[in-house]
């Protein structure tokens, strides 16, 4: 943290003339032109300090609550700084922004959230947020993490079972099984008619029909047949899997529960988020997820970082998110720790996932893309309707 | 007065009455119309307009809005329908007859309602939770009592949950009413050898239908718009509700069907709105505050006494102590909603455990929680009060000013509105409004005024309908001896009105504290760090899967609603009718 603030001290006077020929109204000209970059843009960490300083404060809406670890930390490691955090959910956080920006009220500086579809569609194209990527970070950041929004880290919608009823491994080698008598009634996930993240799952599906139908042959040996009105073998799984009963309930920790509770004859098998395995011994569950299953088991998706277009504290601003995505340090430190869970992957490259959950190549999980999946959602979403 | 002016407004602005009722429906313009009108406007761009054709005639259709609406018509008539009906006899219990402990009784009665909805759908599964979705099984399954799905989930136990919450509703609004049924009137018919029953059906019906009628459309309308009882119990067997179809839209980014669904949902409510309006309105005679006071009689209860006291105490018990205890010891269990993982206290006084939900101290020690407490209180009692009063004129204007049925049925429907916005719509809506500086009116985002400004309207249902049910009750008599005594309106407001309606009327404010103090929908969108609230400090608890933390701060929500609901009946003093009738 030392090295940091020497840092500082020291660019403090190319930082002095920077802001005086430079970055001296940033907020008109991020305004005025979206898409035109802002000089505060190509700004070091130090740089930025320096500019933040002046600014004092910056406020931030969060879809989790770790941010108030957050906070604190960074107010640890810039003194004089004052973060202001919001916790609401992605959601509402959009129906937040959009109201502001109808009533032309400055809101938050910097927006944490998920539901990476609708935010791209709704929030990013109609230039209620901007992208920003830190550049001490950016080499370490593959493109789809990059552009179109900064994305920090990877969370998971994935098929997880009871390894207490089953020792030996995952029940399910292929997700067409869940679609057998052997699973009705005991297929658990959250109503994607009620959660974004579930219906991105099933998003998915649908976009991966390909590999729906190959995974159908490989167990089956024949193509998928499609039922009138249905387009493709990821629909045609979907369907099937309405079929068969899927039991749909209110939130992710249900799914936990019913998935895994110890003691159970003949528990069900679920979609819900991998790193909730690291609750399992404070809840008594014996959740785990289940690998090797064809095509995937599920999806990752993007936590993602964007910056109000008319932040009122530009430079604080880029600070948090450059704090936002971790320190220099293998493990991100202690700037990222309250991220660093078993079952959720840094997007960074030069950060190692922790050890404790599979890596996400072994888990198999496909990494959704919102941009993709912001063009069918809809269709998916009309389709459950019809399942009810 | 108003035969000399020829048009609707000329009347209107002759009578004091009709200029209260004007200015009344410019706040309620602003309150609620702004709001509805920025729905409608949403929902008329081009992919409003195809949410329309979805959500009305296209092949999503049955499933997007006709199912979901016939369940939530269903849900909102039982839900109606039991609340009264157990409300109604439970006040007719109280305040009529000579049945034991009715203090206890009454005060019981009004717990569920401070309850959050969830907390009795969560007693709900503890009980009779079956083995359909998995997971731990309830206690009658663990028992070996094999529970059916129609009693485990679906809509018998959502009704049945969203009953037992709503019934005190009925409860307070009903016994507030029975409270000024004239002794004399009764004794009158029963000297003249009227029957029990013919003075039952005669004299305490009509007095109470108006409070009766306002307890079942509000019971209706939350028992339409209420999202954890169908969330919890309905979803697992896909039990869906125009509320769960409308909170789906908006959070899968279909915002306009969510819209249009809410649209709607304000349609099918001002159809019956009107409907019992006709109801009520056919019986105009139920004035019984009058100038000469009354004592009440007691109905003996005789050989049923202790059967009916045993079943109010089976209902009480059941629907506020049991969930009460569930909840209070959920937030003491170390393991989310088991009993037998073990008790810990450290949920509400442990220090900083960094291997226990990310370090979370327990709610006593957190400063947090201290703040938020004050700004829920503060922000509770303006609520309150704001309301009551704007409540209390549109209740005036609505039961006084007769013969201008456009604005008095415009009102009554305007304040009724809210409810059917979902909540996270309305608190948008009012960022729109009063974000940027109006006028004079400087910008009130982020405010302590925006809060208050968006819970009046949020209430308003609540003290409109109790000022309605309060007014209706005081003989216009009364009110014309102050006119030719030379009394304006103001002062026959503050002399004769408000004092001889404030029962009624403290009981609609409680009502409304309430409901802001657990509120989450509206004020999530309106909050920002410098204000935190309880209810919201739940929902961030919630969300991050510390269930025992959430329970922990709920359980401060219900112990200021419960006290507050006391707190008034300590107010009402010696006028508490069923002291009154002890002594």
């Amino acid at each position: 943290m030392s090295r940091t603030v020497r840092g500082a001290a020291a660019t403090a006077i190319l930082c002095l003339t920077l802001t005086a020929c430079g970055g001296g109204s940033p907020t008109g000209a991020g305004a005025g032109a979206p898409a035109a970059p802002d000089p505060l843009d190509s700004l070091s960490t130090e740089e930025l300090l320096e500019q933040a300083r002046a600014e004092g404060t910056v406020s931030v809406y969060s879809f989790t609550s770790r941010i108030a670890a957050v906070e604190a930390e960074f107010e640890r490691t810039y003194p004089g700084i004052d973060v202001v955090a919001t916790d609401i959910s992605s959601t509402e956080q959009i129906a937040r922004i959009k109201a502001e920006a109808a009533a032309g009220s400055p809101g938050a500086d910097v927006a944490y959230l998920s539901d990476a579809p609708v935010v791209l569609d709704e929030l990013l194209d109609e230039g209620l947020l901007r992208n920003y990527v830190p550049p001490r970070v950016a080499d370490a950041l593959p493109a789809e993490f990059r552009e179109p929004l900064l994305a920090s880290r990877l969370s998971t919608k994935t098929l997880m079972f009871n390894e207490e009823a089953h020792p030996d491994g995952p029940p399910v080698q292929n997700l067409w099984e869940l679609t057998d008598p052997e699973w009705n009634g005991r297929v658990v996930m959250v109503d994607p008619q009620i959660r974004g993240d579930y219906l991105d799952l099933m998003t998915e599906i649908v976009l991966r029909s390909e590999e729906m139908g190959a995974a159908h042959e490989a167990l089956r040996g024949v193509p998928v047949e499609l039922d009138e009105g249905i387009e493709s073998a990821g629909e045609q799984w979907i369907a099937d899997l309405y079929a068969n009963g899927v039991v749909l309930v209110g939130d992710t920790d249900s799914v936990n529960a019913a998935v895994g509770a110890r003691g159970q004859q003949d528990p069900p098998v679920g979609f819900t988020t991998y790193s909730d395995r690291r609750d399992n011994s404070e809840e008594n569950r014996a959740l785990q997820a289940a690998t090797e299953v064809a095509p995937a088991p599920g999806i990752a998706f993007p936590a993602m970082i964007g910056l109000s277009p008319d932040a009122a504290n530009p430079a604080a601003a880029r600070l948090l998110v450059d704090f936002l995505m971790g320190d220099d340090s293998e493990t991100g430190g202690t700037w990222f720790e309250p991220f660093y869970v078993p079952g959720d992957y840094p997007t960074r490259d030069d950060v190692t996932p922790p050890a404790e959950a599979l890596p996400l190549a072994e888990l198999g999980t496909w990494t959704i893309d919102p941009g993709a999946s912001a063009g069918v959602r809809r269709d998916v979403a009309d389709l459950l309707l019809t399942l009810g | 007065m108003s035969t000399t002016s020829p048009g609707l407004l000329g009347r209107t602005v002759a009578d004091p009455v009709g200029r209260l009722g004007l200015a009344v429906s410019a706040v309620l313009a602003v309150l609620v119309v702004t709001p509805m009108v920025g729905l409608v406007a949403s929902t008329l761009r081009p992919t409003g307009r195809e949410a329309w054709s979805d959500v009305l005639t296209g092949r999503l259709s049955t499933s997007l809005f006709w199912e979901p609406l016939g369940n939530s018509l269903l849900v909102g008539a039982v839900t109606a329908a039991g609340s009264v009906l157990l409300g109604g006899g439970l006040a007719w219990l109280v305040v009529m007859t000579d049945a034991p402990w009715r203090k206890t009784i009454a005060l019981l009665a009004t717990v569920p309602f401070a309850l959050p909805s969830f907390a009795l759908a969560l007693a709900w599964e503890t009980v009779f939770r079956n083995d359909l979705v998995g997971g731990r099984a309830g206690v009658l399954a663990d028992l070996g009592v094999a529970v059916p799905d129609w009693i485990a989930w679906g809509p018998v136990p959502v009704a049945a949950t969203l009953i037992a919450h709503y019934f005190s509703l009925s409860f307070l609004l009903a016994a507030a009413a029975l409270a000024t049924v004239n002794g004399e009137l009764m004794e009158a018919a029963e000297m003249t050898g009227a029957t029990r029953l013919q003075v039952a059906r005669s004299i305490t019906l009509p007095v109470v239908t108006p409070a009766l009628v306002s307890g079942a459309l509000l019971a209706f309308a939350e028992g339409v718009s209420n999202f954890a009882s169908p969330a919890l119990l309905g979803l697992p067997v896909r039990f869906q509700t125009l509320s769960t179809r409308l909170y789906g839209a908006i959070t899968t980014g279909q915002v306009e069907r969510g819209y249009v669904l809410a649209l709607l949902l304000v349609g099918v409510a001002a159809t019956i709105l009107f409907a019992s309006n006709r109801i009520v309105s056919g019986r105009r005679s139920f004035a019984t505050i009058g100038g000469k006071g009354g004592r009440r009689a007691v109905i003996r209860l005789g050989r049923s006494r202790g059967p009916l006291t045993a079943l109010a105490f089976a209902l009480c018990l059941s629907t506020s102590v049991l969930p009460g205890l569930i909840l209070l010891a959920s937030s003491f269990a170390r393991r989310t909603n088991s009993f037998t993982g073990g008790f810990t206290t450290h949920f509400w006084v442990g220090e900083s455990d960094p291997s226990i939900a990310q370090g979370q101290r327990g709610v006593l020690l957190d400063p947090l929680i201290i703040d938020a407490t004050l700004t829920t209180v503060g922000l509770g009692l303006s609520v309150a009060v704001g309301a009551t009063l704007l409540g209390t004129a549109v209740g005036y204007v609505v039961v006084r000013l007769r013969g201008l049925a456009p604005v008095t049925g415009s009102l009554t429907l305007l304040s009724y509105l809210p409810f059917l916005i979902p909540g996270i719509a309305l608190g948008a809506a009012f960022i729109a409004q009063f974000g940027r500086p109006i006028g004079p009116v400087p910008a009130l985002y982020g405010t302590f005024a925006l809060l208050v400004i968006a819970g009046i309207a949020a209430t308003l249902p609540f003290a409109a309908q109790a000022g309605r049910s309060a007014i209706g009750q005081i003989s216009r008599d009364v009110e014309e001896a102050a006119v030719v005594a030379g009394a304006g309106l103001a002062r026959r407001g503050g002399r004769i009105v408000l004092p001889l309606a404030s029962r009624g009327l403290l009981a609609g404010a409680s009502l409304v504290f309430v409901n802001i103090v657990r509120d989450l929908s509206l004020m999530v969108l309106l909050v920002t760090p410098a204000l935190p609230l309880l209810s919201v400090l739940t929902y961030r608890y919630a969300s991050e899967g510390f269930a025992q933390f959430a329970n922990a701060v709920t359980v401060l929500i219900v112990l200021l609603s419960v006290g507050a609901t006391v707190l008034a009946r300590r107010l009402e003093g010696p006028n508490q009718p069923w002291r009154e009738a002890a002594s």
